[in-house]
């Protein structure tokens, strides 16, 4: 367990970031709206965390940072986040497909050149020496933030998508015009679920400011988008599972191909070097496998569909009216 | 009949590009009233649905929904004043069951928050207990409950033209637009849809207005009868008047 932990606990950290990142981008992808932005408002919430820790909550220099404090700073990334989101998303939103992808592409890559370049956010440096509540090497311990993140966005998508405001999201990917025939109002609810996407990133950011210890321009660019769009892709877009399985599982494999595959007693060493420098070429062949075999993901919520009866059994109508079977009108 | 005007269109004109899609029609219709709007293909039945629902604005001319002026409303405001539609072609949620979908058309009459809905805090799980039942039993009514968790792309066409009416009646309408609603069905089947039409209007104290080629449908169905061609009215008035009037006789089988 002791050597499990020394290895993997700062990969298993990632993956529970990775799935709130992926949940970030499933959240306007559940209103149809493909949005890249998630890379951006990750990248706010870890200068908001990195500011607040090394300029405001500065009364712990050497000591443990408390760990509520980091809990505080998440909210406010959140919060911020989320203002940003509402500048950005009221006009941008009004593109669709491939043209809101690109205009979000241009946010991050806007923030990017804009933190660089301001010295109060540490220009190319960027801001180091974010305070730790732990000490240990792999800070295996920031689960005790990351996993509260994650389960807590996992059950906030998962009951999102069971309430009347998901089922406009979904309304919206399915068929806007229908859903605007029936009351639903597109602009709001597609700003709604990009806002709500960008909270997820904004505090996911925050968190990973203060493992990583340092913040700069590099956190939070174009391929991280990528990246993200591969763990919702990969884990599968129609259930809020998918996306944290995919995040999981990305985050994952590299290391597993690294340090057990490669290093299997008596493997050819030609082939152990390929699978040691090469992983991310593997890697990448593995994501192009497995769109081409599962193109709705790994998981889909047929997945989990039992056959049911109606969950509730019909009432009569109210008045009289002459009912039809089917096929017959 | 009540002389109360539910729709007014006001000489409205749309144009794409140089072509006259509706050409300065006017025409009201009373509340009660089952209008059929009818004319060759291309006379512009569907443009003007999608004029009076938001979805296509108007180059000109007027529209007032219980006298209040919807010319630049947006669809969705549209629906929520209790105009309801359906699409000649059928614009189903497809990979959501036939209960979604008539669950979604319930958003108007439902106002949980994204919290309420979140934690299960008053009133969203009694608003989702009443949606759940209500969608049921539109179901029901259009024959479709025994079918309820199918996905709706998997229906048949007019299974599916039925699934789309359940949903449009889920909104509450007043004034309820049906584009084609027979289209694809047979002559027995065609003869059921009239009945539940006219039944459906009695229920929930309906105007509707329907497009339809079938002219025997429309002549038994309809208390009054507009005819496009070319975008212009070319007719209005009874069934009978309609069917003998010269101008719709040529339009329909040439000179």
């Amino acid at each position: 367990m002791e050597g499990f932990l020394s290895t993997y606990g700062a990969a298993i950290v990632q993956m529970a970031l990775a799935g709130v990142l992926a949940l970030s981008l499933y959240l306007p992808l559940m209103a149809g709206q493909l949005s890249l932005a998630s890379p951006g408002f990750y990248a706010v919430g870890g200068y908001v965390a990195a500011l607040l820790s090394t300029q405001v909550f500065t009364g712990y220099p050497n000591g443990a940072y408390p760990i509520p404090l980091i809990a505080l700073e998440m909210v406010v990334a959140g919060a911020i986040s989320a203002l940003f989101a509402l500048i950005i998303g009221i006009p941008s939103l009004r593109l669709r497909g491939i043209y809101l992808a690109l205009a979000t592409i241009a946010f991050v890559e806007v923030l990017r050149v804009f933190a660089l370049n301001q010295p109060w956010l540490g220009g190319a440096v960027g801001i180091y020496n974010i305070p730790q509540p732990f000490f240990s090497a792999t800070r295996v311990e920031y689960l005790v933030l990351a996993l509260p993140l994650l389960v807590g966005a996992a059950l906030f998508v998962a009951r999102l998508e069971r309430s009347r405001i998901g089922r406009a999201f979904v309304a919206l990917r399915e068929d806007e015009l229908a859903a605007s025939a029936v009351g639903i109002r597109p602009t709001y609810y597609k700003v709604l679920a990009f806002t709500l996407g960008a909270i997820l990133a904004g505090m996911a950011g925050a968190l990973n400011a203060h493992i990583l210890n340092t913040w700069n321009a590099r956190q939070g660019t174009f391929d991280l988008a990528i990246l993200i769009l591969a763990y919702v892709l990969v884990g599968g877009s129609r259930t809020f599972l998918g996306p944290i399985i995919g995040g999981a599982f990305l985050v994952a494999l590299p290391e597993i191909i690294l340090r057990e595959v490669a290093g299997t007693p008596g493997l050819n060493p030609a082939i152990a070097a390929f699978l040691r420098d090469g992983r991310l070429i593997l890697f990448g062949v593995l994501i192009a496998v497995s769109v081409f075999f599962f193109p709705y993901g790994l998981i889909t919520p047929n997945l989990f569909k039992r056959r049911r009866k109606p969950p509730v059994a019909p009432l009569e109508a109210t008045k009289a009216t002459p009912k039809v079977s089917r096929g017959e009108l | 009949m009540s002389a109360e005007t539910v729709l007014e269109v006001r000489n409205i004109t749309r144009r794409f590009g140089g072509l006259y899609a509706v050409d300065n029609v006017s025409f009201e219709v009373q509340r009660g009233e089952i209008f059929g709007l009818i004319g060759p293909n291309g006379a512009g039945k569907t443009t003007l649905f999608n004029v009076i629902t938001g979805m296509t604005p108007p180059t000109h001319g007027e529209l007032f929904y219980e006298g209040k002026n919807i010319t630049n409303k947006r669809p969705h405001e549209i629906a929520k004043l209790g105009v309801g539609r359906t699409f000649q072609n059928i614009r189903l949620f497809g990979t959501l069951t036939a209960l979604e979908n008539v669950m979604i058309a319930r958003h108007i009459h439902t106002k949980s928050s994204v919290m309420a809905g979140v934690l299960g805090l008053p009133p969203a799980p009694q608003e989702e207990r009443a949606v759940r039942q209500r969608a049921m039993q539109l179901l029901e009514l259009v024959g479709l409950a025994d079918a309820a968790e199918t996905q709706a792309r998997n229906f048949s066409y007019g299974d599916q033209r039925r699934l789309e009416i359940a949903r449009a009646l889920a909104l509450e309408p007043k004034l309820l637009l049906l584009d084609e609603p027979a289209a694809g069905m047979n002559q027995n089947e065609k003869g059921v849809l009239s009945g539940f039409i006219r039944s459906v209007r009695e229920q929930f104290d309906l105007t509707i207005v329907l497009i339809e080629h079938h002219v025997p449908l429309v002549m038994g169905l309809c208390d009054r009868i507009a005819v496009l061609n070319f975008g212009q009215l070319i007719a209005l008035g009874a069934p009978e008047a309609v069917q003998n009037d010269p101008a719709v006789i040529e339009a329909y089988l040439g000179d």
